[in-house]
């Protein structure tokens, strides 16, 4: 284990055994993002003690009819399909084979793709009939149904759904982008410059993804500034690295899904 | 270290994919037989099958299995210790403001 | 397999930009830190100057502020408590001296990721510059306190500081949540991976300890004051009510239902009692340090140390409901988080008489970082012991609310934490800039603090069990607190007074980083590695060797060795110890 240590460990320097064995035997990108998961996931872990707290002493709704269920359990499909790719990926990178690596992880980020527009179109169905939080913009025939009523007598529930899958969202989109940079490096940067100025145009303004869509230029500054600062070709390590990132943002899926979409479930 | 070992076993990764999807099944199975039980098992129950989720993805996709055994408790215990400390002095105040019918 | 790129081969950078300002280096970064905390703090220190005025010349009017308002006030005691907790006690000891000297002191280059370091250090700077710049926006700075308790601070028409103001104050510590997460995970890796050969984690030095554990406290901790805040902001911003009730604000009906300002309670404190402890441990490190250095003896129980630093660690994350008795809370949790609470006394004082023990018939040298370790110790003890009072939900119905509180958290986390910054000052000044610090005004600058602080917070005791409450702007309205106004009048005195040798300070480190008497490599005879090396360390700390480490990190006074100490790569071995 020893040998195998040192060759993982970051801590090369030209002097092999200058530095004791690393404590988690693992090299240092890797304990990095592992240690930032472990603190990431307290962050979700209270947004959703947070969820749950509200939630308690609340009566909850269950508005969520079958459309809704079966949109969710195929958001959950891709991404658990996607972490799937992402193994295979990491398998490629460190077979060395390059082509397969980048296929596997363009794949990776088709099933995150697609789960965030489906999850946009959900969140736009979902406004349009009324669950909307009092600060989004409000679109045009938007419903005085079922679900306005929901978001009027117990907010809590709009805030949690929204706030919850937001932040899951935000998390996916930084994957994607994270994947992207990782994939393609420079070239990337255009791709994500034209899906952003496309989002920005083609979505009305008065759907809340007008103004979501700028996370993708704060992201592709971020890239930019990241991809100049320090220009690199990723090697393995770094596409398992990513693909912990990617595997943890399923993971908290595993618990969103489930808490916020089944429980509460329409049963007619 | 075991990457070199499991280098050429990817089946299990396929096996651990379809277990995944399995039980998401069973969970969106649950959602709509909420009546077999009340609501509070059903959430238990749901929150069990959440658990053994994120341990197969954990363990197998993230590799955790596979780290040395100090790196694997560690992160485990301290992430879980905090989650078990929160629940034990959150809900008790959640379900006290319930009972004086705060609004 | 790919041969893993060395993280931190970064060359010595050429150019004024790439050294000194976008420095991969981790000594350039800690003086970064250092000094953006030296303004902080001054910052700080201002407003609570202000404010001390203000108590006692309500109507005054300086010059350049003017008159201060009563809600004013609440803005300066909120933005002292926000700058002073987060840009000073937090990013000093961790982020200045923690990046300077944990690296050295395990025999590493630099830290295992020198460019989320750099990264980490400018979010930290941004973080400031918007927190700052809440005092200039409509409205002013924000009223909340540095707790930021909801209704308050959630709903934007509550108060004059409550609109763009407030919600900078959010941003601000949502930026510095990143920058510590970037900076704790950093530490942590550092600590794991880049240990030199021989340096067992039982051969740290309790300095590296206390970092490492105030860091991983920071990774925990920092996480769940991030999400707490992104939730006050949609509470703020988007309408959502998750921290407000109905609510009724100058006779207009808010949109908010049936969210709980207790949520928000719970979750702020289960970051901010963890950040208690991420303020004072690496002071509690650089105590043992320096006692043992300057006692010439080996720490008093090494291991019991650090297995009470990780208690205390461990403790840390379990009593935050100690600062809720009064919310209403359940009191079944009341009364286990009490027991907790006392708990951590435990573990406390295993480290008071560890410290006391070290210095017990040692050959004791009163150099000015010596006088701030005992200062140290003296605060942590008098601060420390109105701890058990506050943790009895009893006793803190009477008491919440009131000076005795305020005198309580100055003592042990504000100005306790300070002196272990003082402490490290003067201890590792020499190594930073190659220059000894004066040791005659170092001295006068300790006692007119030392007594100082005492002078202000002591008499906060009296003034809380009196009843004299915190967060008023003045006490002429209320006829019992009129009568302790004269004690307040003379801590302000004695404010103005120790804020006044602050200045010596701040005049000692400039002169002497540019006049004082040259350091040698190891002016103060210590045995840790960062002393093995120059003054100051070149780029890569060791001049391209990697120290291998013999020794324990304290042994002083070692039977058969030709100095009474032994440096950590000493070679040789001697008599068993």
């Amino acid at each position: 284990m020893a040998d195998a240590t040192l060759e993982h460990a970051a801590v090369g320097h030209g002097a092999p055994g200058a530095y004791e064995a690393p404590l988690f035997g693992a090299y240092s990108k890797k304990v990095g993002m592992w240690l930032f998961l472990a603190s990431d996931s307290l962050t979700f872990g209270a947004l959703l003690f947070a969820f749950s707290y509200n939630r308690i002493y609340t009566d909850w709704p269950t508005p969520f009819h079958v459309a809704s269920i079966t949109n969710a359990t195929i958001m959950t499909a891709c991404l658990l399909s996607s972490s799937l790719t992402m193994v295979l990926g990491v398998f490629a990178a460190q077979r060395g084979d390059r082509a397969w690596t980048r296929n596997w992880l363009l794949a990776t980020m088709a099933f995150g793709t697609a789960f965030i527009v489906l999850h946009g179109m959900e969140w736009t169905k979902l406004i349009g009939e009324g669950l909307a939080l009092p600060g989004f913009p409000r679109p045009a025939g938007a419903a005085t149904g079922e679900l306005a009523e929901v978001s009027k007598n117990t907010p809590q529930f709009a805030a949690t759904f929204f706030g919850l899958t937001a932040m899951h969202m935000l998390h996916v989109t930084i994957g994607v982008i994270y994947l992207g940079v990782v994939a393609l490096r420079k070239l990337f940067l255009p791709i994500l410059g034209a899906i952003w100025l496309a989002g920005f145009l083609l979505i009305p303004s008065d759907n809340v993804f007008h103004y979501g869509i700028h996370v993708l230029l704060i992201g592709l500054v971020l890239a930019t500034v990241i991809l100049f600062l320090k220009p690199k070709d990723y090697d393995a390590h770094d596409v398992e690295v990513s693909g912990l990132y990617w595997h943890f943002v399923d993971l908290v899926w595993m618990f969103i899904f489930p808490l916020v979409y089944l429980m509460s479930t329409r049963i007619s | 270290m075991h990457d070199v070992t499991h280098d050429d076993s990817k089946g299990q990764y396929f096996w651990v994919w379809g277990a995944l999807l399995i039980l998401t099944g069973a969970e969106v199975w649950l959602g709509y037989h909420s009546s077999l039980m009340m609501a509070v098992h059903m959430l238990e129950l749901l929150l069990i099958l959440s658990i053994i989720k994120s341990a197969l993805i954990i363990g197998y996709f993230m590799h955790l299995k596979f780290e040395t055994a100090l790196m694997r408790w560690l992160l485990v215990i301290s992430v879980t210790a905090c989650f078990i400390i929160m629940y034990f002095f959150f809900f008790p105040d959640a379900d006290r403001i319930l009972k004086l019918g705060v609004k | 397999m790919a041969t893993p790129v060395s993280v931190h081969a970064h060359a010595a950078p050429q150019g004024f930009i790439r050294k000194y300002i976008f420095s991969l280096d981790h000594k350039v970064i800690g003086i970064q830190y250092f000094f953006l905390a030296l303004t902080a703090v001054f910052v700080g220190m201002f407003l609570s100057l202000l404010m001390r005025i203000h108590m006692i010349w309500p109507t005054a009017v300086l010059p350049i502020v003017g008159e201060i308002k009563p809600e004013q006030y609440l803005s300066l005691l909120t933005m002292h408590g926000t700058i002073m907790v987060f840009f000073v006690l937090t990013t000093a000891p961790q982020g200045g001296f923690g990046n300077y000297v944990l690296p050295i002191q395990i025999g590493a280059p630099d830290m295992a990721f020198p460019v989320l370091n750099m990264l980490s250090f400018w979010t930290t700077f941004v973080g400031f510059i918007v927190i700052i710049a809440a005092f200039f926006v409509t409205g002013g700075a924000p009223l909340h306190g540095w707790t930021g308790y909801p209704p308050l601070s959630a709903v934007q028409s509550a108060g004059p500081g409550e609109g763009l103001g407030a919600d900078l104050w959010i941003t601000s510590i949502a930026i510095f949540c990143i920058a510590s997460l970037m900076g704790a995970l950093n530490f942590i890796t550092t600590t794991l991976d880049l240990r030199a050969k021989g340096m067992s984690l039982m051969r740290m030095p309790l300095t590296v300890w206390s970092w490492f554990i105030t860091a991983i406290l920071g990774l925990l901790a920092f996480g769940v004051l991030l999400s707490a805040g992104i939730l006050l902001l949609l509470d703020r911003n988007m309408g959502t009510s998750f921290y407000v009730p109905l609510i009724n604000v100058n006779g207009v009906m808010m949109g908010h239902k049936g969210g709980s300002p207790l949520l928000w309670q719970h979750l702020f404190w289960f970051f901010g009692h963890p950040e208690v402890y991420i303020a004072i441990l690496p002071g509690m490190g650089v105590t043992s340090q320096v006692l043992s250095t300057f006692s010439r003896k080996p720490i008093f129980g090494y291991k019991a140390m650090v297995y009470a630093m990780l208690a205390i660690g461990f403790f840390g994350f379990m009593v935050w409901g100690h600062h809720m008795f009064m919310s209403g809370m359940s009191p079944y949790s009341a009364f286990a988080f009490s027991i907790l609470t006392m708990c951590i006394g435990v573990p406390s004082a295993i480290k008071t008489f560890n410290w006391l023990g070290t210095m017990w018939k040692g050959h004791i040298r009163f150099d000015t970082p010596m006088l701030y370790a005992i200062g140290f110790v003296s605060l942590f003890v008098s601060g420390g012991l109105s701890g058990p009072f506050l943790a009895q939900p009893v006793l803190d119905i009477q008491l919440h609310d009131t000076y005795f509180v305020v005198g309580h958290f100055h003592l042990i986390m504000g100005v306790a934490a300070i002196f272990g910054i003082f402490a490290a000052t003067y201890y590792w000044f020499p190594k930073m800039f190659g220059r000894m610090m004066n040791e005659t005004w170092g001295r006068i600058h300790f006692f007119i603090t030392l007594a100082g602080t005492y002078a202000i917070f002591m008499p906060m005791h009296y003034l809380g069990m009196a009843g004299q409450t915190r967060r008023y702007s003045q006490f002429t309205e209320v006829a019992y607190q009129t009568k302790l106004i004269p004690l307040q009048t003379f801590m302000t005195y004695a404010a103005i007074i120790t804020i006044a040798a602050q200045f010596i300070f701040v005049i000692n480190l400039f002169w002497s980083m540019f006049k004082g008497p040259k350091a040698s490599d190891n002016p103060w005879e210590a045995t840790t590695l960062e002393w093995t090396t120059t003054t100051p360390p070149p780029h890569d700390n060791f001049g391209g060797v990697t120290p291998v480490v013999h020794h324990g990190p304290y042994e002083y006074g070692v039977p058969g060795a030709p100095r009474d100490y032994v440096m950590q790569n000493d070679p040789a071995t001697y008599a068993a110890h």
